[in-house]
């Protein structure tokens, strides 16, 4: 039987493209001063590699670029949920970030601690234990 | 000006959303020490890509296997989050086997 790699490419694209967006959204949110500028790149980036996609003759290039497209694009809309998650406290906030500092002051839920940077344990945690459980 | 690419994105996006409900689903009624089996399963499922000559199908069920797999790094964490009342938190999980043994594994995540 003969191998098809297509898939392979697209699982390889897909895990890489999820991870490598994954740490860009939290690194460039936590220290974008305004929003709007890495958002906008993000569709720019998304459009122009969608763009590659559709010219290119070579169909794993095709398919890697329309992948890598697409989550470029989702990228510019996680990095608006992102900072919902900050106002919320479900992410931390970085008080060297005048946005970030503004949020401090308005959300009383923001915080700039990582509550998930720790193991589980394996019971309902209270707000009051949950920063003595954080690895430092 | 072939739209394959663009298409094959857009069904991309379809299937890492099924991701956000395996992970939570998956860490609610087995815990995060599931994680092997879901990466496992998630590795067999990129491997059958492998064997399917159909295009669409190989790339569908490729993305598939992906999701698995990255779903398996995000256990831990969904397991926190629920510790933390973010989401359900369930305290009578399934027990897969090798459940004790694998919790003393160190849980990927990326």
């Amino acid at each position: 039987m003969e191998i098809n790699p297509l898939g392979l490419t697209a699982a390889l694209t897909a895990f890489l493209a999820i991870w490598l967006g994954h740490v860009a959204v939290r690194k460039v949110e936590a220290e974008a001063r305004d929003l709007r500028i890495p958002i906008l790149i993000a569709i720019a980036l998304g459009l122009l590699t969608e763009y590659c996609s559709l010219i290119t003759d070579h169909l794993s290039l095709k398919t890697a670029l329309g992948i890598l497209g697409v989550t470029l694009l989702w990228d510019a809309f996680e990095l608006h949920r992102q900072e919902n998650r900050v106002k919320h406290g479900h992410a931390p906030a970085n008080p060297n970030n005048p946005r970030h500092a503004k949020i401090l002051a308005e959300h009383s839920t923001a915080t700039t601690l990582d509550l998930l940077k720790r193991n589980p344990v394996g019971r309902p945690v209270p707000p009051d234990e949950a920063p003595k459980l954080i690895h430092h | 000006m072939n739209p394959f690419g663009i298409l094959i994105g857009i069904v991309t996006l379809l299937i890492i959303g099924l991701g956000f409900p395996l992970v939570i689903r998956g860490e609610r009624y087995f815990g995060y020490w599931s994680w092997p089996y879901m990466m496992g399963i998630g590795f067999l499922v990129i491997v059958v890509s492998l064997f399917i000559q159909n295009d669409w199908g190989s790339v569908v069920v490729g993305v598939l296997g992906a999701t698995f797999v990255w779903g398996s790094t995000e256990l831990k964490e969904q397991a926190v989050r629920a510790e933390l009342g973010w989401f359900p938190f369930n305290p009578n999980k399934i027990k897969l086997p090798f459940a004790g043994v694998i919790k003393k594994w160190r849980a990927p995540h990326l």
